[in-house]
């Protein structure tokens, strides 16, 4: 005759076993299977369900109160966040920029007077170079571009309500932080220092915006605008992106240079 | 918002809308201290594992499947809740006081004696002590298993286990519980 263990005895217990009638039958006939059954049985029997304390009806608003202020952002799937909107505007800013980047620094890095980087194969295959307008063009455009999403992020910092959470416009900044960088190093090399100058304070306060907290405090915000008004950065921003967009359309007639708007 | 619909419900919850999710928490918070309780037997531990369920519950909410059942969802979030709580609190579990848990429903009698009322609590007593020497785990599974009644193909859902792991967790549990509560067969 099989016996059942210990394992068996206790699957059958809690009905786990689909062959109940086999072990009924078997504990009816098996004096040993059944003494252990009983022993078993009558312990769990013993470990009687634990009454929890009495919550009251307002118990899930009590846990609501408490959690709140503590609820973090919620995970958003991965397609999601390479589908939305504003990420696939950041990455076409982005190709956008790297495409002017390295236009940019051939043009801004190369000496008066040299000659235009010309590429061969060696099939003796020549292409034909960007011209230095062309990339003036589309490095005004660029920087331009640039600045006004940064006027944007500005604003919005400027006009954002104490306490609210304002983790979007930082991971916008934190985009820009990097571009501005960029834009800057290569103004620098192009003797733009006006430009550079407009740059460096644009990055120093984005990087501002994005160590702040995210749920800044009243007094946080103050901070953070009032540097950005003592250095009139909004209006620098504004007027450089004016300023490059003029230049980009040669044909308009140019109002004052930034310099002379700015000193 | 009809907070009677479940579906829409939670549909706005994972839109981010807060109010949809204040009414899931008003909803499924006693339950989900229940459980707590029973798993952690500890009443502020089982508080901390509702709130903190709750949080991870909102962050991953888009994770969740509509098509499940959102109570199924969050308890399975409260058990795991319940299982990192007991690890991370072993040492304040190993001297846990008695006091917490609470009188265990027993079999009415007409009028019981203090004899039998002395007996139950010493009964609870062993219970408690012999629970707490579970490992989480095996204090988890054997809780949804021997409390709430859950299969053995549910629990192992809920702790994230395979069917022969989660077998072993109660199978190890219940010998653990016999060894320690076997002499008491007798005295009952």
């Amino acid at each position: 005759m099989k016996h059942y263990t210990e394992e068996d005895l206790i699957l059958h217990y809690y009905s786990e076993r689909g062959r109940r009638t086999d072990i009924d039958v078997h504990l009816d006939q098996c004096e040993s299977c059944a003494a252990a059954y009983r022993a078993l049985a009558g312990t769990l029997r013993l470990i009687a369900t634990p009454e929890a304390p009495e919550r009251g009806d307002q118990y899930g608003l009590e846990v609501w109160q408490r959690i709140r202020h503590r609820l973090p952002e919620q995970e958003v799937p991965w397609w999601n966040v390479w589908f939305r909107a504003d990420r696939l505007a950041t990455a076409g800013a982005f190709a956008v920029l790297l495409l002017a980047a390295f236009v940019a620094g051939r043009w801004w890095s190369a000496p008066d007077g040299a000659p235009a980087p010309v590429v061969a194969s060696n099939t003796q295959t020549v292409t034909t170079p960007v011209s230095d307008e062309a990339r003036q063009r589309i490095l005004l455009t660029a920087v331009a571009d640039h600045l006004d999403r940064s006027e944007r992020v500005l604003t919005e910092i400027m006009n954002a309500p104490a306490g609210e959470d304002i983790s979007s416009e930082q991971r916008w900044a934190e985009d820009l932080v990097a571009a501005s960088r960029l834009y800057r190093q290569d103004a620098v090399d192009a003797g733009e220092r006006s430009v550079a100058d407009v740059l460096d304070e644009l990055e120093r306060s984005l990087l501002e915006v994005v160590h702040t907290p995210s749920q800044a405090t009243a007094a946080e915000l103050k901070l953070i605008r009032r540097r950005i008004d003592a250095a009139s950065l909004l209006f620098k921003v504004r007027v450089l992106g004016r300023e490059l967009r003029e230049r980009e359309a040669p044909d308009r007639p140019r109002t004052r240079t930034l310099s002379s708007q700015i000193s | 918002m009809d907070v009677s619909d479940a579906t829409a419900v939670l549909a706005k919850a994972r839109q981010g809308d807060n109010e949809a999710f204040r009414m899931l928490v008003e909803q499924h918070s006693r339950r989900a201290f229940q459980l707590a309780y029973r798993i952690t037997g500890n009443q502020q531990d089982a508080e901390d594992v509702v709130q903190e369920s709750f949080i991870r519950a909102y962050r991953q909410l888009s994770r969740f499947e509509a098509r499940a059942h959102f109570a199924t969802w969050l308890h399975r979030i409260v058990a795991n809740c319940s299982v990192d709580l007991i690890r991370s609190r072993r040492s304040r579990w190993d001297h846990a006081s008695m006091d917490d848990i609470a009188p265990v429903e027993q079999p009415c009698t007409e009028s019981p004696d203090p004899e039998r009322l002395a007996e139950s609590a010493h009964i609870e007593r062993s219970v408690a002590t012999a629970m707490a020497e579970l490992t989480p785990l095996e204090r988890a599974a054997f809780t949804l298993r021997h409390y709430e009644g859950r299969s053995i193909a549910e629990i192992g859902q809920t702790l994230g286990l395979g069917v022969s792991a989660t077998k072993h967790s109660v199978f190890r549990a219940v010998r653990k519980l016999r060894t320690a509560l076997e002499p008491l067969r007798g005295e009952s």
